[in-house]
């Protein structure tokens, strides 16, 4: 690993002005993690233009980063002391969360999740920093062939292991594919769905529809579902948890941090699904399951460590191969593209400043928030009182504003307004705009590496098998497929007692909690 | 300000209307004395998406253009359809000077080589002002795949890959040319441009792939790559041991360059004033070290030598696929 680099990498970010942009983005971060509704894919649609405006790129990479990790730690505050999950990877932290608030012991909970948010985090920088040379010395090798299947099971796995209705995700990512086809093909320049536009011809740009999808989608959402309730929060006493809670703690810290790691680095992978599954993890392996869901303080722990895990870890697939793991990596490729960074192979290569500087901002920006989040949670619980009628129509106005400045086009205004109402339709209905998002991106890049292998391959398919690395995915791909398919012919072969498996009900929990 | 030069545009709609039956047009908007030119903000439309040679040199421009001649020349970058996009909103500007872009020969000379016949953009929609630079293609093969000269791609004994920077562009008619004239049997995998191309290429997914000089020289320069030839017409200042095609014995000369357009109609005397200023800006130091840096070859000839030029390329091109039987529109 060539140290230098990195050290200069601490160079770069301990500049004031990117130590700056890391504490605004931190602290955006977990102002709308607090904020139910506005996830971090959303802000970071709405301040991508930022990007596009910096003097230096790598400032507004900082900041942007510093909103999806800032707002994990964000997303528990309201969990725990509201029962509303601020953040759709803090929705399990609610049942445990809440119900030590309830027993006045918030501030323990909120400790205990900082301290292993701070922990989590960290474990995955350094993974972070240890691997990725790895990977992306081995991502020369990742060749057209490799690209597609990897895109095909990012897509694949989005649509299937993401929160919600998986079929209604697999609707959406198809949708998302369909709309990548539109434009000028770039084998044959023949024209597809461009109804004679020249501003169709190149194709609908995905920032502008990422804006559309997830800013003002939820921005029209939101000021539908909040009426301005008035919210008490739980009163906090005692933030500093107690030894025994530590003891008790640290083994679900430990666990929820590896468990996040792996998950993030996986495709459709990252913190909603990290938390999931720390939560499950410590489920089973307590003593006594059924202190879960009143007050377990490893209930805090496990998901709040994990979450903050792979938020980082999601950045491995972005920073090394090019490939965004989840919707809020798509932000942050996009956010790439618009300061004409192409992610990928040679990122560590050519902009080592850009990869160093943003890796090793995480541990600066982690630093802040384990400083920050205790003593500010007074003053975010505050900003919930912001009424939504005002805060929409300045989101709004910036949204407007931003999307115009990258292309300094006005037909982009309008098709971003379009997938605004498309986003907000989607999400009335039930789909997530995620998997749709993500399908957008990964398509292209999915059908043109298809494309592109079919012709290094003289039109032989079987290379896709062939080839170690792309045989794997596949392979994986195909266990994807078939675990399912096998469990379900294993479990009517099998007659259960019906109530033992809620399969069914998991579905409506989640997405009544996910935004 | 702003309320002296809206003054100045009623006054000169109230002149245009009142001698109704036009031939005064050239009192419209952006200045007709030479002295007054640019009378506001000159909008530069750039094909291409920010950092890229189109959009760096377009930015050096702009950035002559404003200290010789005051005002701003702000660059917006309008990519899309190789350039295609930008050149439609040049086309139907005002011709006053208030939009001018720099553009590239491959969108007039190669790609209707490439697109259907309702797409082709035409230079006769332009006026061409200056030229600018030329920005050379080299022919660039992989450690893996083992050739060291374009001697050795006859020799091949399978089917060689060469990677593209996408369909319509100068770098495609290169590769199938060299290809085609030699023989050989080879496959186009045409990339989203040049910096994908040479991904492919470092990791020997393709065996050689066409390339413009700035985007492979520094790969060259650590040896990770291997040049084979080059096309322009004569050897490539950066590259002093590359031999040109011509000197291997192909026939096949293809280059990029770059010159300043805007729309059909414009004034003679707004032409002369952008042309004298960009002469001026090349003459400066930085300008000249800018070239040097992005390996850019200067090609400052006039409007109409550029025009020359360009229609006997295009009939050139259009002859050797012709000959040789090349579709840069089916690229599978």
């Amino acid at each position: 690993m060539d140290w230098n680099a990195f050290l200069d990498g601490f160079v770069v970010v301990t500049q004031p002005t990117n130590l700056l942009y890391c504490l605004i983005g931190v602290m955006i971060g977990m102002l709308i993690g607090v904020l139910p509704g506005l996830g971090p894919a959303a802000t970071m649609a709405i301040l991508l233009p930022i990007a596009y405006n910096a003097n230096d790129p790598v400032s507004a990479i900082i900041m942007l980063a510093g909103i999806y990790y800032g707002a994990q730690y964000g997303g528990t505050i309201t969990s725990v002391l509201l029962r509303i999950p601020g953040e759709a990877s803090s929705v399990v932290t609610v049942f445990d969360g809440f119900a030590l608030a309830k027993q006045g012991k918030a501030g323990t909970a909120l400790g205990i999740a900082a301290i292993g948010s701070f922990f989590g985090a960290t474990v995955s920088i350094i993974g972070l920093t240890l691997l990725g040379p790895i990977v992306a010395s081995y991502a020369l090798d990742f060749g057209p062939p490799e690209y597609a299947a990897l895109a095909l099971l990012g897509v694949l796995l989005v649509a299937t292991v993401g929160n919600g209705n998986t079929i209604k995700a697999l609707v959406a990512a198809s949708v998302g594919l369909l709309l990548a086809t539109v434009g000028s093909d770039s084998f044959t320049s023949a024209n597809r769905f461009t109804f004679d536009s020249l501003q169709l011809q190149s194709g609908i740009d995905f920032v502008v529809v990422a804006m559309g999808l997830f800013g003002v989608g939820e921005i029209l959402y939101n000021l539908e579902e909040r009426h301005g309730k008035p919210h008490v929060p739980a009163a906090i006493a005692n933030i500093w948890p107690s030894r025994k809670d530590l003891r008790q703690a640290s083994p679900a810290i430990g666990r929820g941090s590896f468990i996040g790691f792996f998950l993030g680095v996986l495709p459709g992978g990252g913190a909603v699904m990290a938390s999931l599954a720390a939560y499950a993890a410590e489920k089973r392996v307590a003593k006594d399951p059924s202190r879960f869901g009143r007050g377990a303080i490893e209930g805090v722990a496990g998901p709040e460590s994990a979450n903050n895990a792979a938020a980082t870890s999601s950045f491995i697939p972005l920073l090394t191969i090019g490939i965004p793991a989840n919707a809020s990596m798509a932000m942050l490729f996009a956010a790439l593209l618009v300061v004409g960074v192409t992610p990928g192979p040679q990122l560590i290569e050519e902009r080592p400043d850009l990869f160093w500087g943003v890796i090793n901002s995480m541990y600066i920006g982690n630093l802040i928030l384990l400083v920050l989040s205790i003593p500010l949670v007074g003053i975010f619980v505050k900003i919930l009182r912001v009424r939504p009628a005002i805060l929409a129509p300045i989101t709004a106005l910036i949204t407007i504003l931003g999307v115009y400045t990258i292309n300094n086009s006005v037909f982009d205004i309008f098709v971003m307004i379009a997938f605004g109402i498309i986003g907000y339709l989607m999400k009335k209905t039930g789909f997530e705009p995620g998997p749709m998002v993500l399908a957008f991106v990964l398509g292209s890049l999915m059908e043109s590496s298809f494309r592109r292998s079919m012709l290094i391959f003289d039109g032989d398919p079987s290379g896709f098998v062939t080839r170690p690395i792309s045989g794997a995915i596949i392979a994986f791909i195909v266990l994807v497929i078939a675990l399912p398919l096998v469990k379900m012919a294993f479990r009517r072969r099998t007659p259960v007692t019906p109530t033992s498996e809620p399969i069914g009900s998991d579905d409506s929990d989640q997405e009544a909690g996910v935004r | 300000m702003r309320k002296h030069l809206s003054l100045g545009a009623v006054a000169t709609v109230a002149v245009v209307a009142l001698t109704a039956c036009g031939g005064v047009q050239n009192t419209a908007g952006g200045g007709s004395d030479s002295g007054e030119y640019p009378s506001g903000a000159v909008e530069m439309p750039v094909g291409a998406s920010a950092g890229g040679s189109s959009d760096l040199i377009s930015r050096q421009i702009s950035q002559g253009l404003a200290d010789e001649l005051g005002g701003s020349f702000p660059v917006i970058n309008r990519e899309g359809a190789n350039g295609a996009l930008a050149a439609a909103e040049v086309a139907k500007a005002e011709p006053d000077g208030s939009t001018i872009s720099v553009q590239n020969a491959s969108l007039f000379a190669i790609t209707p080589l490439a697109v259907s016949e309702d797409e082709v953009t035409s230079i006769d929609d332009f006026e061409v002002v200056q030229g600018v630079s030329r920005d050379d293609y080299v022919l660039v093969a992989s450690k893996g795949s083992g050739f060291a000269s374009v001697d050795d791609l006859a020799g091949a004994t399978k089917k060689v890959t060469y990677g593209t920077t996408g369909v319509g562009t100068g770098a495609q008619l290169a590769c199938a040319l060299t290809f085609n004239v030699n023989d050989t049997p080879a496959e186009a995998i045409p990339f989203d441009g040049g910096a994908p191309a040479l991904t492919a290429l470092l990791g020997n997914q393709v065996d050689t792939a066409c390339l413009q000089v700035g985007e492979a020289i520094e790969n060259i320069e650590a040896g990770k790559i291997v040049p084979l030839s080059v096309f322009g017409p004569e050897r490539v200042e950066f590259l002093p041991d590359v031999p040109t095609a011509q000197e291997q014995g192909l026939d096949v000369e293809v280059a990029q360059y770059r010159f300043m357009t805007v729309p059909k109609g414009t004034p003679q005397d707004v032409q002369d004033a952008i042309a004298e200023a960009m002469q001026a800006t090349f003459e400066t130091d930085e300008y000249k070290a800018f070239n040097e840096q992005n390996n850019l070859t200067p090609m400052e000839i006039t409007g109409d030598e550029v025009v020359a030029q360009l229609e006997e390329d295009k009939q050139r091109y259009a002859d050797l696929v012709e000959e040789y039987g090349i579709d840069l529109g089916d690229a599978s």
